[in-house]
């Protein structure tokens, strides 16, 4: 027997068969130790009915992939749909999703009973009477999109285009809206993300340009994570998966967080700093491989901009790199592990272990903070700054087992249409001038400057936002949101209730992530992926032969995906074109009328995703065929080292190079079909782009960065006001214990439960059985001061007001500090609303004092899911965001989650779930904090309102980012 | 390697990917499912606790330890961790791994770990188990566990000689004695191929019926086996004598390339046919025969072990 050519044949033979688009493979099956339907019975999978049992009822269904719309990180799904009942029985994982590869959290099955929750929203419902009074009128499309269009095209026809705003949350597609939004020439893209990761990715991009990190944990041998991401966080599915790859490779797994969380529990060593010292811990690490040259020195040399930091801030016109390592050692010494056990309360000696673990690991050092110390603390983003100062001193930057700046591992295909202009207004609402290194809008203060300069929005979307309930100073939303001189029209775009919407003029049905169409696109991994979001019930029908125009036809109700919606309004926007708009949403194929989804993604995926025309042909499909059928695709692995990549001869024209290295080019940019979003740096005086950076006599194409090497000086944060802080260093937060009294605690109120998602799961009854209250961790030692037990009621009081909640006392938590889970206290002012999630409450207020009471928890009920009578609980938590003022830090913009509160028992009188706030106290609170910034208007150091190669969702013409009155403005 | 993934397929219920894998072997087209089900599931049983743990079950010591196998690697168990296909998937998995793994000292690691289970939790029992196939299985099955046999001695061959006997194998009783330790113990023992170093299975039992001229009393083998000696105990253990000396003749001409592998089968088999030698001669010191109707009831094998589906 001829054992080789045996093996030969079989591996031939899987390779045959797999490469036309079959399964080798039996499944399901432990072959890959995993179970999945093959592929090629995708059309028809039989199972048997398990209502049925012990009788052998054979169910036929039709899996159709999507991705799930619950999280970010986009995780592939199949969908079940019956091909009885054309409905979809269940939500399984999609093994052809590369990030995901058909793995998922509770999240995206529990998708099943989103689509099916008795309380969600089927139609578009009008307000009548008063706004916020809960009484709604239901009403049909047109009058909708008519209404909204009337006022869209009168504000623009009357040049307020900066009263028009649309407020994201959960993004759907990648670049989707805030293309739109230029091309309506409207400053109003606004999204949560100050609220969310804006700390840590300020860090990034002021280092690399790129604004996240996306680790290689899986070929890591050091895994350090500020974060729970094994369990909650952005990506946290792909990553966890890859993390436990790295682990049963050997990896060792560091985890900092105050709090004992499942990820802790898989670390070889779990970090439980002081809340806010993580930068110290972070730079003493880093002095512990500089003061030992421990560093790759190579790397140091070739990428930093350690030249540029010598000649500015040293005034040395010809350093070396060798009087640059002194330097650095100088700079640093003082971050001493003794200094870091200090400010974090963790044994020096333990730190010292974790110190040399990163110098071991080398180049395959993967590190990530995406929330968590990035968005609790003033100066939240230094802490991710200084994580990634380690990856700069390994030169783990884009290594196997490093991490990788997201923007290479990520792929957005270029659009049938791009906007043809870009907004010619700045809107000082959402990128006021005090904080001109804002990462993203300054959307939380909206209220605030909105009190406190007279705005005015006349149509305002929140899609897929409940900034009511989700952003700090809660109260101080509903005041503006109530106020109809503020808010013109509130159009409230959601699948399901939320606190936001009771407040809107409109509630707009949307789809869940089997009724929508979307393409995105995540830095899971090293690779460059796409996945498609498609409204399943559609393509089930269509391949059935059924022609499907839109996407209401197949949807529950007369729920819309937001696509098609904003192509009907774009269009009845500017009915005949007149005005520009219209044609950013026309068909190509046949000019005059309108854009199709098929259309749009069937271009996209023909021209600007390099391999799949190809992929698709060979299995005899054309590449949208492909993508229904699929839901994925893999465009790219193993991207590597893109700085390191040299130039190509063909884009090297009459170059020219500066006195930094920096190359300039007169070769026209070649067009990309990936239009990801990157910064955009300026030419030189004569007219030539940037191309790249010269390095050791190679140019290369380094990173987008003014220097084009890594900054480990800022020359932006330096010139926009901010010298003292333009190396990775550590700013002591707001809650540090110097800045608190003596009978002050730390709230951290960030953390996630593994099964909930903000405020979107909340109609999903799987996860609300698992997850339904937010009892405060309080540390053993604490609840004895206090004087109490689990389950007693405390009061918590913060700048602005308190909250009543029940204590939970644990040691998974530091002494000192307290935590209590975000996602939970939903509420309802009446029986509108998620019942098996909300309690039903009263608001009453005098003035600025306010106080919410709970009526009552939930409770069972009656409807057309006989589950909702099984509702065994009836506590769903306390509402503590409303008690939270705001703390934007003054160079992100990140809001500072982390409270300083006082703990104490419940007063009598006091219950369960009270909240009070003086909305007057928080808007000192934010004047408080306003003082904190350096204005563009007294910092800008060349007449502009921000730097002008910063990112930006929605990029104005370069003219509206002078300042006004500015004497020689650069953008002018 | 990739044909050790296909064969360890070819364990599983047979599909329509069977029938394509099996021509690319070149082995017959495999049989029908109810083929499958009475060599899998009432025969021969595809698990290495089976024919590691000192119980002859599903599970038990033996199972927790290539679960904990698993664990070690950083990887949740699947649901049956001993399973053929599942340790053979696993196998071919690490040696994926091991030729992906760029860091020597990596590769090295991941190197270790696939001989360890190779030696510990794959040669340590399937030998047995596949001879015992090849004389059940008919064209297909028999042309599979040779083919297997095969291939998993090249890999034993390329992989050098173990060290230590496996774990298993060092830590498995032997083979109970009924004059000292009772009947009950010794039929059960009979049934743990690790401690008698013999598999015998339903068709082994009622072939004994028929040649021995014995009444095959309906259950589990404890059950069959205690009928027998109930009726003629003298020539049931003259049957067992012959069984455990066929079994010491497998296990020798394994010899070669398995060392202390195949001598500790070897010895257990030996051991059964020396003591069923040694019963026949010494009735008198085995009063407590398990056929015998004074054993206490609850001595007797018990019947939840059926539940398993491997007693």
């Amino acid at each position: 027997m001829d054992l080789n050519r045996l093996n030969a044949r079989v591996s031939a033979a899987r390779e045959d068969v797999e490469g036309r688009g079959e399964t080798f493979y039996p499944g399901p099956s432990r072959v890959h130790l995993a179970a999945f339907p093959p592929k090629e019975r995708w059309s028809d999978w039989v199972e048997l009915d398990s209502r049925a049992w012990p009788k052998r009822v054979e169910k036929r269904y039709m899996l159709v992939p999507t991705t799930c719309f619950n999280c970010e990180s986009g995780c592939g799904l199949l969908a079940y749909v019956d091909k009885e009942t054309l409905q979809v029985r269940k939500l399984e994982g999609n093994p052809e999703h590369p990030g995901s590869r058909g793995r998922n959290c509770a999240k995206g099955p529990a998708t099943l009973t989103q689509i099916s929750d008795p309380d969600r929203i089927l139609y578009p419902l009008k307000r009548v009477g008063g706004r916020g009074e809960g009484r709604w009128e239901r009403v049909g499309w047109d009058e909708v999109l008519d209404d909204i269009a009337g006022r869209i095209r009168k504000a623009m026809d009357e040049d307020r285009k900066n009263e028009i705003m649309y407020h994201v949350g959960r993004s759907g597609e990648d670049g989707y809206t805030s293309r739109m939004l230029a091309s309506w020439g409207v400053d109003g893209h606004n999204s949560h993300t100050n609220i969310c990761s804006s700390g840590a990715r300020a860090g990034y991009h002021f280092w690399m340009g790129i604004d996240r990190p996306s680790p290689d944990h899986a070929n890591a041998d050091l895994i350090l994570l500020v974060s729970s991401h094994l369990e909650a966080g952005h990506y946290f599915n792909p990553h966890a998966q890859r993390i436990m790859e790295g682990k049963e490779r050997g990896a060792k797994l560091v985890v900092v967080d105050t709090r004992m969380s499942n990820t802790s529990t898989h670390a070889d060593h779990w970090l439980a700093p002081y809340p806010g010292s993580e930068a110290a811990i972070f730079l003493a690490i880093a002095n512990y491989l500089i003061q030992n040259r421990l560093y790759d020195e190579a790397f140091v040399r070739r990428w930093w901009n350690w030249q540029e930091f010598m000649e500015a801030v040293h005034g040395d016109s010809e350093p070396t790199f060798a009087r640059f390592q002194d330097e650095l050692a100088e700079l640093y010494s003082g971050y001493t592990f003794e200094y870091a056990e200090v400010e974090s309360g963790i044994d020096a000696s333990t730190l010292r272990e974790v110190a040399e673990l990163v110098a071991a690991a080398g180049t395959r050092l993967a590190t990530h903070n995406w929330r968590s110390a990035g968005s609790g603390n003033l100066g939240g983003w230094q802490v991710a700054r200084a994580l990634f100062l380690l990856n700069c001193l390994m030169g783990a930057v884009a290594t196997k087992g490093g991490t990788y700046p997201s923007a290479w591992n990520k792929f957005v295909p270029k659009p049938i249409h791009t906007p043809s202009r870009h907004p010619d207004q700045w809107n000082d609402l959402l990128w006021p001038s005090e904080y001109p290194l804002a990462l993203m809008e300054m959307s939380f203060l909206l209220p605030h400057l909105m009190k406190e300069r007279g705005g005015y929005v006349d149509v305002y979307f929140t899609r897929v936002y409940n900034p009511v309930w989700t952003n700090p100073d809660g109260f101080s939303w509903m005041e503006m949101l109530r106020d109809e001189e503020k808010i013109g029209l509130h159009v409230a775009m959601t699948p399901t209730w939320s606190e936001t919407a009771y407040f809107a003029d409109y509630v707009l049905p949307m789809g869940h992530a089997t009724e929508r169409h979307d393409l995105m696109s995540y830095e899971t991994h090293d690779a460059q992926w796409i996945a498609f979001r498609q409204p399943v019930l559609r393509t089930a029908r269509e391949r059935l032969g059924e022609v499907i125009h839109d996407t209401r036809e197949v949807n529950p109700g007369e729920v819309w995906e937001e696509n098609e919606f904003w192509l009907e309004l774009t269009w009845r926007i500017d009915p005949d074109g007149s005005r520009g708009l219209r044609g950013f949403f026309e068909s190509k194929a046949n000019p005059g009328e309108k854009l199709t989804m098929d259309e749009y993604y069937g271009y996209m995926f023909e021209h600007s995703v390099p391999g799949l025309p190809e992929v698709a042909e060979a299995e005899g499909l054309t590449p949208l065929e492909y993508m229904r059928r699929y839901g994925a695709f893999e465009i790219e692995t193993n991207v590597g080292a893109v700085y390191e990549r040299h130039v190509p001869d063909d884009e090297l024209e009459d170059i020219d190079v500066d006195e930094m290295g920096r190359v300039y080019t007169r070769a026209p940019k070649p067009d990309t079909p990936n239009v990801v979003e990157l910064p955009l740096l300026d030419g030189d005086d004569d007219g030539r782009r940037r191309v790249g950076v010269r390095i050791d006599g190679e140019i290369l194409e380094g990173f987008p960065t003014p220097s084009g090497r890594l900054e480990f000086w800022s020359r932006t944060l330096d010139d926009w006001g901010w010298p003292e802080l333009a190396l990775p260093t550590y700013i002591k937060s707001h809650i540090h214990p110097g800045s608190l009294d003596s009978d002050q605690m730390v709230l951290i109120s960030t953390f996630r439960v593994p099964v909930q998602i903000h405020t979107r799961s909340a109609n999903a009854k799987w996860l609300d059985e698992i997850a339904h209250t937010n009892p405060l961790w309080l540390h053993t030692h604490d609840a004895e001061r206090i004087g109490v037990r689990t389950g007693d009621l405390v009061r918590v009081e913060t700048e602005i007001g308190h909250f009543v909640v029940k204590a939970w006392v644990t040691e998974g938590i530091r002494s000192g500090v307290v935590a209590c889970s975000h996602h939970m206290g939903r509420w309802k002012l009446d029986d509108t609303g998620q019942r098996q999630a909300m309690a039903t409450v009263g608001i009453d207020h005098k003035d600025s004092n306010w106080l919410l009471t709970r009526k009552r928890g939930v409770a069972p009920f009656a409807s057309s899911d006989p589950d909702s009578m099984r509702i065994w609980w009836t506590d769903v938590g306390v509402h503590q965001n409303l008690t939270h003022p705001v703390h934007p830090d003054p160079i992100s913009g990140q809001h500072c989650w982390h409270q300083a509160v006082r703990v104490r028992r419940a007063e009598p009188g006091d219950r369960y779930g009270d909240v009070a706030v003086s909305t007057e106290r928080s808007y000192a609170v934010y004047l408080d904090w306003l003082e904190k910034t350096r204005s563009a208007v007294t910092h800008s150091p060349d007449g502009t309102r921000r730097p002008y190669w910063m990112m930006r969702p929605v990029r104005p013409e370069r003219q509206a980012y002078d300042l006004p009155g500015a004497a020689d403005p650069v953008g002018s | 390697m990739e044909l050790l993934r296909a064969l360890g397929v070819l364990a599983e219920p047979p599909t329509n990917e069977h029938v394509r894998i099996a021509n690319v072997l070149g082995l017959p087209a495999p049989p029908e499912p109810s083929a499958y089900h009475d060599l899998f599931l009432f025969q021969t049983y595809p698990f290495a606790s089976v024919y590691l743990g000192a119980e002859g079950m599903m599970g038990g010591e033996a199972g927790d330890r290539v679960a904990g196998f698993w664990r070690a690697l950083h990887m949740t168990p699947p649901t049956e961790p001993d399973h053929l296909c599942a340790l053979l998937g696993l196998y071919v998995s690490l040696a994926e791994r091991e030729a992906a793994e760029e860091d020597e000292a990596s590769r090295a690691l991941v190197a270790n770990a696939r001989g360890a289970l190779l030696h510990e939790h794959v040669a340590s029992w399937v030998f047995p188990f596949l001879s015992k196939v090849r004389e059940l299985g008919g064209a297909f099955y028999g042309g599979w566990s040779t083919m297997l046999e095969e291939a998993i001695l090249a890999e034993i061959r390329s992989s050098g000689s173990p060290r230590n006997l496996p774990l298993h194998l060092r830590e498995a009783p032997g083979l109970p004695d009924p004059r000292s330790d009772g009947g009950n113990a010794f039929l059960n023992g009979l049934l743990a191929p690790v401690r008698s170093g013999m598999i015998v299975t339903r068709g082994d039992l009622a072939g004994a019926a028929r040649r021995l001229d014995l009444g095959l009393r309906m259950g589990e083998r404890a059950y069959i086996l205690k009928a027998f000696f109930s009726q003629d105990a003298g020539k049931v253990l003259e049957w067992l004598v012959d069984t455990a000396e066929d079994w010491t003749e497998r296990h020798e001409q394994q010899g070669a390339d398995l060392g202390e592998i195949s001598a500790f089968w070897e010895g257990r088999a030996r051991a059964t046919a020396d003591l069923a030698k040694a019963l026949l001669e010494d009735r008198s010191g085995w009063d407590d025969s398990p056929g015998d109707s004074a054993t206490p009831a609850g001595e007797r094998a018990s019947g939840s072990h059926e539940g398993s589906g491997v007693s």
